[in-house]
C-alpha cells in the first residue's frame, strides 16, 4: 500500500513543501527514509516506531519505505515525523487513505506518542497549500497566525489516529489566551541630560539612519541604545509576520500573542562569529543575528572589539536588506533590514574623545581604529561622542522626554517619507534626492564649503542629505533642505577623534 | 677600508656611535681613554678595556657587548659612513673640537659627538624649551603655537623636540614669526623623520635655525634615545617651558633634567578638569613659575620689555562674531566641549546651535575635532595636533 502525506521543511526562514511517500510491502522487515534527510530526520525511524506502539497502535511487520519529496531538497529536524506516522497508518490500513486528502502533518513524536513543538511552525504552515493542517498543540497560536487554514491542534498521536478514523472528533483548539499587555520598554525618560544623543536617536527612529555612539564607559551608550527600539511605530502586520517567521525558525519563543507585534532588539555580545551575526551553518541554515533583528535594531555595543572580519560581514546587508548565504547545501537569502546601532569606546584606554585625555600611544589608537573599516564608518549615518553626564545632571537634572512624545514625532516624520513612497528616509535611493531633498541657496553654498575644505565626501554628502532630510521632517518643514538642516546633519556626523583627517 | 685615505676623527666617532648599544655614557667613556681612531681599531680587535671608567660604563653587560661591538664593527667602513654624512650636508662635531656647541660644553653629561644640519651658530643668545605633551589639547597647542612665535619674535631662540602635539606647535610659531632661529632636537638620526609626517617642519627648521642629534645617520626611533634628547634639550635651554603635561610623561623628564643643571622650569596654568594639565599643574603647586603670558619668560630671561621691541605679533583679523553667535562661543569657552554639553549650556535647539557653530569654524573662531568644539586664540594656526 502506498500512502501521500503533505507536509513542509525549513530552508533558512522560509517553508517548502514536501511529500511524504509511505510504501508498506510485502518483504524482509525494515524500515528505510530515503529523499535526503539530515541526521535527526532520519532517526524519525525510531521515534515513529516507539510512538506507534505507545499509543497502542501496530506496526507493520513488513517492508517500509518512506520518500521525501522533492528528493533534491535537503530536511531537516524532526517536523516530519508527524506525517511519516501518519502516512505509516494509512499505509498499513489502520485509518482510511481518504482521511490524508486535503491535509497536512507538522509536528515531532515523543516516544510515549505525544506530539511536540518543532521550531519554524509559522513559516512551515505558511508553505502549505492544503485546507486543514494538523499541528502541535503548543504551536497553535503560531499556526492561526497565518490564516488560512483549518487548525487542528493535537496533542497524541492517538489522538490523529482516532480523528483521522473517525471514531473520535479533532481535538478543541485552546481557548484564545487573551495576551497580556506588553511590557513597557525602557524609556527615554530616564536619560538625564545627553540632549545631543537623545536628538540623534530621535532621527535615527524617524528616518532608519545607522547610527554610531562613540564615548568613554559610563557615558551610557548602552542605555540609550536599548531605548531605540520604544521610539519605533509598531510594525505593520506584513512586517510582523515577516520578524515573527524568522523568530520562529530560529526556534526563538514568540511572545504570548504568537506575532512580534514590535521591532526586535538584538545585542550579540562581540564574540560573536560570522556565521553567528550574518546566518548560515553547515547544515541547517539558521538565521543570524542580522535577520533576527530584521524590521528592528540591532546593536553592536564594543564596535571595536568584534573581529574586524565578521563587521565587514555586514556591509552588503546593510546596503541591500537582505543578506545571501550560499552554501554547498542550499543558497538561502534571508531578509536583513534592520537600524544598526554601533557603540564604541573612542580608544583602548576609553578616555580618548576629550582632546588632550587619552592615555593611549599612538600605535595603540592606531591599531584600535583599523579594527574598523572605513567602508563600515560609511555607513554610519549618524556619528554621535556620547560624554560622561555631568554629576550634577544625574542627581537633579530633569528627567527628560518621555520615549512616547518622542515616538509620536517619528511617526509623524515617518508618514511623510512614507508618502514620498519610501519606508524610511535612509532608503531613499540617490537618484531620487535631488527631487525629495534639494537644498537652497545658503544649505549650497554650506556644502560646497565642506566639501571644498575636504571635510565631506562624495558619498558622505548623499548620506548628509538624507539625514537632513529627516531633521527637515521631524521639525515639519517641506521643500527645500535650509542650511540649518545640512548644519544640523553634519553636527551629528562627528568623525571618531581617532579617525581624524579622514573626511566625513 | 682604503688606508690611502686620512679619515677625520670625526668619521671614526661617527661609526662607534653607530654601534649597537653604544649610549653616550659609554661613548664618552671610550674616547677619554683614546682618540676615536684609535678606540675604533680597539673595537676590531675585540679587546675588553680595563680603564675603570669605561669598565663602570659596559656594567655587567661588558661580556656580550666588546664580541657584539667587534662583530658590528667588522661589517662597518668608516669610509662610507663618512662619505654618506659629507653627501648628506650633516655636520659633525666632537666634544672637546671648537665646532661643538659652546652651550653644551661643561654640561653634566655631554654628547660626546652631535650631529647638525643648518647653522649652528644659531645656538647663541637667549634659549627657552619649550615642551609638552604629544597628546594635547587643541587649546595646549594654540598657546604653545603663540610662545613659540612671540619668543621668536622677540629674538630669543625656540629650543623644542619636534615631536607632535605641544613641541610642533612651538616650532610651527618660531618659524611663522621669522624672528630667532629656532632649534629643534631630535632623538633619531637626522634622517629618520619620527614621527613620520613632520618632514615639512624638519626641513623648515633646517632651513630657518638648526637640527641636533646625537645619533648617527639612520638611527630609528628607540625607547632609550627621547630621554636622551630631552637631556640635551635641558642643557641647551636657559629656561624650559612646559605647556601642558599629562600626570607622567616626557615632558616631565626634561623637568628633571632642567633641576639637575639648575635651569627654571615654569609651566603653563591649565583647567583642573584637562587631563593634559594635570602634570603641568603640578609644577606649578611644586611652587614653578606660572607662564600666563610671554612677559612672564621674558622676565625670567631678564629681557622684560623686550617683547615690543621684536616684530608685533599679528592683529587678530577674525571677523567678529556675528551678535547671535557670541553666546555661542561663549558657551564652547576654552574647555573641550561636547555637542551635548553645548546644547544643555545654550538651551538653543540642535538646528540653531549647528549653523552659529559652522560660522565660528569657519571664521576661526572655534575648532572641531570629532564630536568636540574648542575656541581657539590664533586664527587658523598650522597646528596638526597628532
Amino acid at each position: 500500500m502506498l500512502a501521500s502525506v503533505r507536509s513542509a521543511t525549513l530552508l533558512g526562514v522560509e517553508g517548502r513543501p514536501v511529500r511524504v511517500e509511505v510504501h508498506v510491502s510485502s518483504g524482509l522487515p525494515g524500515f528505510t527514509v530515503v529523499g535526503l534527510p539530515d541526521t535527526t530526520c532520519r532517526e524519525s525511524r525510531d521515534r515513529v516506531r516507539a510512538a506507534l506502539l505507545s499509543s497502542g497502535l501496530t506496526w507493520p511487520n513488513s517492508r517500509v519505505t518512506v520518500n521525501l519529496a522533492p528528493p533534491g531538497l535537503r530536511k531537516v529536524g524532526a517536523g516530519l515525523d508527524l506525517a511519516i506516522a501518519a502516512g505509516l497508518l494509512a499505509a498499513s490500513e489502520q485509518v482510511p487513505l481518504g482521511a490524508l486528502a486535503g491535509r497536512a502533518f507538522v509536528g515531532e513524536l515523543g516516544l510515549d506518542g505525544s506530539v511536540r513543538s518543532v521550531p519554524g511552525v509559522l513559516p512551515l504552515i505558511d508553505a502549505l497549500a492544503e485546507h486543514e493542517v494538523v499541528v502541535p498543540r503548543g504551536s497553535t497560536v503560531e499556526a492561526q497566525l497565518v490564516g488560512r487554514h483549518v487548525v487542528r491542534p493535537v496533542a497524541t498521536l492517538a489522538a490523529v489516529a482516532g480523528a483521522l478514523t473517525g471514531r473520535s472528533p479533532w481535538p478543541d483548539p485552546p481557548g484564545p489566551a487573551d495576551p497580556p499587555a506588553p511590557l513597557p520598554g525602557p524609556d527615554l525618560a530616564d536619560v538625564r541630560g545627553q540632549p545631543a544623543a537623545r536628538y540623534a536617536l530621535e532621527v535615527a527612529a524617524a528616518g532608519g539612519h545607522h547610527l554610531l555612539l562613540v564615548g568613554p564607559p559610563g557615558a551610557g551608550k548602552t542605555m540609550l541604545a536599548r531605548r531605540l527600539p520604544g521610539l519605533l511605530p509598531d510594525l505593520a502586520p506584513a512586517e510582523a509576520l515577516e520578524a515573527t517567521c524568522i523568530h520562529s525558525a530560529a526556534g526563538l519563543p514568540l511572545p504570548p500573542g504568537g506575532l512580534i507585534r514590535r521591532p526586535p532588539f538584538r545585542a550579540p555580545h562581540h564574540g560573536a562569529s560570522a556565521v553567528s551575526l550574518v546566518g548560515g551553518g553547515s547544515h541547517t541554515m539558521q538565521p543570524g543575528e542580522v535577520s533576527l533583528a530584521h524590521r528592528g535594531v540591532l546593536f553592536l555595543d564594543e564596535l571595536g572589539e568584534f573581529e574586524p572580519t565578521v563587521l565587514d560581514n555586514l556591509r552588503q546587508p546593510l546596503e541591500e536588506g537582505v543578506i545571501r548565504v550560499a552554501r554547498a547545501a542550499a543558497k538561502v537569502a534571508f531578509p536583513a533590514r534592520l537600524l544598526l546601532v554601533g557603540a564604541m569606546n573612542p580608544c583602548p584606554c576609553g578616555e580618548g574623545t576629550a582632546p588632550g585625555a587619552c592615555r593611549c600611544t599612538p600605535r595603540a589608537r592606531a591599531r584600535y581604529a583599523r579594527r574598523l573599516s572605513g567602508p563600515l564608518v560609511d555607513r554610519f549615518d549618524l556619528r554621535v561622542e556620547v560624554g560622561r553626564p555631568d554629576v550634577a545632571e544625574l542627581l537633579s537634572g530633569a528627567s527628560g522626554e518621555s520615549s512616547a512624545g518622542v515616538a509620536g514625532r517619528v511617526a509623524a516624520a515617518r508618514q511623510r517619507a512614507t508618502a514620498r513612497g519610501v519606508a524610511t528616509n535612509a532608503q531613499l535611493p540617490a537618484w531620487r534626492l535631488d527631487d525629495v531633498a534639494p537644498l537652497d541657496a545658503e544649505a549650497t553654498r554650506l556644502v560646497e564649503r565642506k566639501l571644498r575644505a575636504g571635510r565631506l565626501t562624495g558619498r558622505g554628502l548623499g548620506g548628509v542629505r538624507r539625514v537632513a532630510r529627516t531633521i527637515a521632517d521631524l521639525a515639519g518643514d517641506d521643500g527645500h533642505l535650509a542650511a540649518a538642516h545640512v548644519s544640523a546633519a553634519l553636527a551629528l556626523r562627528a568623525d571618531p577623534a581617532f579617525l581624524e583627517g579622514r573626511a566625513a | 677600508m682604503t688606508p690611502d685615505v686620512v679619515l677625520p676623527p670625526a668619521a671614526y666617532a661617527t661609526a662607534l656611535a653607530g654601534l649597537p648599544g653604544m649610549g653616550p655614557a659609554r661613548l664618552t667613556a671610550v674616547l677619554a681613554v683614546e682618540p676615536p681612531e684609535a678606540a675604533w681599531r680597539h673595537v676590531i680587535a675585540g679587546r675588553g678595556w680595563c680603564d675603570p671608567a669605561v669598565v663602570r660604563a659596559l656594567g655587567r653587560r661588558a661580556a656580550t657587548l666588546v664580541p657584539a661591538w667587534q662583530a658590528a664593527a667588522a661589517g662597518v667602513d668608516p669610509a662610507q659612513v663618512w662619505e654618506r654624512v659629507v653627501a648628506a650636508g650633516v655636520g659633525v662635531a666632537l666634544a672637546g673640537s671648537p665646532a661643538f656647541p659652546p652651550a653644551l660644553v661643561g654640561d653634566v653629561e655631554p654628547p660626546p659627538v652631535v650631529f647638525h644640519q643648518g647653522e649652528p651658530e644659531a645656538i647663541a643668545g637667549p634659549r627657552v624649551a619649550v615642551v609638552g605633551t604629544r597628546r594635547c589639547s587643541t587649546t595646549g597647542a594654540g598657546v604653545a603655537f603663540e610662545l613659540g612665535r612671540d619668543l621668536a619674535a622677540a629674538g630669543v631662540t625656540v629650543v623644542s623636540g619636534l615631536a607632535s602635539g605641544i613641541d610642533g606647535a612651538a616650532h610651527r610659531g618660531a618659524l611663522a614669526a621669522d624672528g630667532a632661529p629656532p632649534i629643534g632636537v631630535v632623538a633619531t638620526g637626522l634622517d629618520v623623520v619620527y614621527p613620520a609626517g613632520q618632514h615639512e617642519l624638519w626641513r623648515a627648521v633646517a632651513e630657518a635655525g638648526v637640527l641636533l642629534s646625537e645619533a648617527p645617520l639612520g638611527t630609528k626611533p628607540e625607547r632609550w634615545r627621547f630621554p636622551a634628547r630631552n637631556r640635551i634639550i635641558a642643557a641647551l635651554a636657559d629656561v624650559v617651558v612646559v605647556v601642558e603635561s599629562h600626570r607622567r610623561g616626557g615632558s616631565l623628564h626634561t623637568v628633571d633634567e632642567a633641576d639637575r643643571r639648575g635651569r627654571d622650569v615654569m609651566a603653563v596654568p591649565g583647567s583642573v578638569r584637562s587631563a593634559a594639565s594635570e602634570g603641568t599643574n603640578a609644577l606649578l603647586a611644586e611652587g614653578r613659575a606660572p607662564v600666563c603670558s610671554i612677559d612672564d619668560v621674558l622676565v625670567a630671561l631678564g629681557l622684560a620689555g623686550r617683547s615690543g621691541t621684536g616684530a608685533a605679533s599679528p592683529r587678530d583679523r577674525r571677523a567678529t562674531p556675528h551678535g547671535a553667535d557670541q553666546p555661542v562661543l561663549e558657551a564652547v569657552g576654552w574647555q573641550p566641549s561636547t555637542l551635548d554639553q553645548l546644547l544643555a549650556r545654550t538651551g538653543m535647539s540642535l538646528a540653531a546651535l549647528a549653523p552659529a557653530l559652522d560660522r565660528l569654524c569657519d571664521a576661526g573662531w572655534v575648532a572641531r575635532r570629532g564630536g568636540w568644539y574648542e575656541r581657539i586664540a590664533v586664527r587658523a594656526h598650522p597646528v596638526s595636533v597628532r
